[in-house]
């Protein structure tokens, strides 16, 4: 008994040290899932669509820039994060 | 690609962590390497092949001078070319357009040279091929017969853009043989995230006060706010680099490496000399291995001591960037060094705590003027302000407001670079295991909620694209 209390004590141990790599994956999923949005009202301007792929866009790396900023402006919850952080300053 | 950004933690990192847990054995390092080129691709996608190149013919010299047959003159004239051939490609790309400009400056020529764009990454891996072509040369190594090994040493991503360095000696084994396991990619992934929390939370906020006080003229600022926004730089730069240090470490641990620390409470030093044992310990530590120690280091008479001084201290100041303050920053440090090693050190020791403690940080805070300000006027007009030639007033009412903003931000900072907040954790773990274990995760998670939403909120730029 006090030795499946330790097993099962350690399995929820190692899922709660896992709960931020969770997280991350969720998000990514989130990302994948969510449809993409065209058009922010919070911050009134079209955000950055999927960038079509050329490959001497990529070797000036013009394209690599634009999939970061498709990838942080199509976060998933977006609104949100920005609410957070911008109650806490 | 930078670590402190959403698409490397919510996309690379992840999708990375996953192919290389589902493949086998054999299969992991060629994935961790695909990863890095990549990686390093993604930011530099020309350069890369310039790594790759220098990688292949060092791969090559390091085979050629391991063999047994080789005689010592031979390995000597081998040991020669790969220096020539790894200094040339950091002194032209990094260090041409310096040279140039100071040539020009001095015969007052007017050269017009297109400069190469420097390489991310290139001061970093340099020296870790110099300390590997070095030790084959020493014998203390023996050359990596596989070419996949000896890349991924070069190119792997915790490492490659920004430290630390990594000596092959040190990783050589591990390369071969690691182990993994959950508690080990935890601990990775909470180091980590005290990285990043490090970098998005503390410096990046302290640092834009930073940039407030020198975009203002210099008539304007007063005496408490030239130091009010120089103790900023001082603390978003040590945030910065051993933040950026720490991810580096935990994205190693995830993938089952061990690296040597980088950082070890600097600002807590109580002279300069060991303040350099505890600041960016990796370039240190490589200075003294192939620099300090070849020339003699200290053991052959004061007149040689001085002259390694100078010699390691120019090297660590121009390492750091391709102008002459970063020079003169290095020989700052190196002459209080000197001056701490040949007359300071007995009487010293019997200063009180606080007057150390004061006189380390006056000295660092003055070194990252020098550090911060490319241009040498406008750092003598700074120091001039802070230490009250300058003509300015001592305080206005800009200085009050702004630390009502910031003077949270400023105890927060200083808490966290001290050991306090660690030893009261392990404290308390010694007395409340339970507790602290649950408190722990609660903390990790606490960290990731405000990193993320940080690192969303950067690239919130409402208007700037709109669209009519």
């Amino acid at each position: 008994m006090r030795i499946n209390n330790q097993k099962s004590s350690s399995i929820i141990q190692n899922i709660a040290c896992m709960l931020p790599a969770v997280f991350i994956l969720a998000m990514l999923v989130f990302h994948l899932a969510l449809p993409d949005k065209t058009f922010s009202k919070e911050e009134k301007r079209y955000l950055t669509q999927w960038p079509a792929f050329h490959i001497e866009k990529v070797l000036d790396g013009s394209y690599e820039t634009k999939f970061e900023a498709y990838f942080s402006d199509q976060f998933p919850f977006r609104n949100f994060w920005v609410n957070i952080q911008e109650g806490l300053n | 690609m930078v670590f402190s950004s959403l698409f490397f933690t919510f996309a690379f990192l992840p999708v990375i962590a996953i192919l290389y847990y589902l493949s086998g054995k054999n299969l992991k390092n060629i994935v961790m390497l695909a990863a890095s080129l990549f990686f390093y691709a993604w930011g530099e996608p020309v350069y890369v092949l310039l790594m790759c190149g220098s990688i292949m013919i060092n791969y090559c010299i390091g085979t050629l001078f391991g063999r047994d047959d080789t005689g010592r003159r031979k390995k000597k004239i081998f040991l020669l070319i790969s220096l020539v051939f790894n200094l040339g490609f950091l002194i032209f790309f990094k260090y041409f357009g310096m040279i140039i400009s100071t040539i020009s400056s001095i015969g007052s020529w007017n050269f017009n040279a297109g400069t190469p764009v420097l390489p991310v990454g290139i001061s970093f891996y340099t020296f870790q091929i110099l300390s590997y072509a070095i030790d084959v040369y020493r014998k203390k190594i023996k050359p990596q017969k596989s070419l996949t090994l000896f890349a991924l040493y070069i190119s792997m991503f915790p490492q490659l853009v920004a430290g630390p360095i990594v000596n092959y000696a040190d990783i050589e084994s591990q390369m071969v043989d690691r182990r993994h396991s959950i508690k080990k990619f935890c601990s990775g992934v909470r180091r980590f995230l005290c990285g990043l929390a490090k970098k998005v939370l503390l410096a990046n906020n302290i640092g834009s006060l930073w940039v407030e006080v020198k975009a203002m003229p210099y008539t304007e600022i007063s005496v408490f706010m030239a130091w009010a926004g120089i103790i900023a730089f001082t603390l978003q730069i040590y945030f910065d680099f051993s933040g950026y240090s720490d991810m580096a470490i935990g994205l190693g641990k995830m993938f089952g490496f061990r690296f040597r620390e980088n950082f070890r409470y600097p600002y807590t030093s109580l002279s300069v000399s060991e303040f350099w044992r505890r600041w960016h310990i990796s370039l240190g530590s490589w200075f003294k291995e192939y620099v300090y120690i070849p020339l003699g280091g200290s053991r052959s008479g004061k007149m040689k001591l001085v002259r390694n001084m100078v010699i390691i201290w120019f090297l660590t100041g121009l390492w750091h960037g391709a102008s002459w303050n970063f020079v003169l920053w290095g020989l700052y440090f190196g002459a209080l060094i000197l001056i701490e090693k040949m007359f300071l050190q007995k009487s010293m020791a019997r200063w009180p705590k606080a007057v150390r403690h004061i006189y380390l940080l006056l000295s660092v805070i003055i070194g990252w003027v020098i550090f911060e300000f490319t241009n040498l006027t406008d750092m003598a007009s700074f120091l001039r302000i802070m230490f009250g030639a300058g003509g300015n007033v001592a305080f206005d009412n800009q200085v009050i407001a702004k630390l009502n903003i910031y003077a949270y931000l400023y105890i927060a900072c200083m808490i966290a670079a001290s050991p306090w907040p660690k030893k009261l954790a392990l404290l308390f773990k010694r007395s409340y295991f339970n507790i602290y274990r649950a408190a722990a995760n609660v903390y990790y998670c606490v960290l990731m909620f405000f990193s993320t939403a940080y690192m969303v909120g950067s690239t919130y730029n409402p208007f700037i694209y709109f669209r009519f």
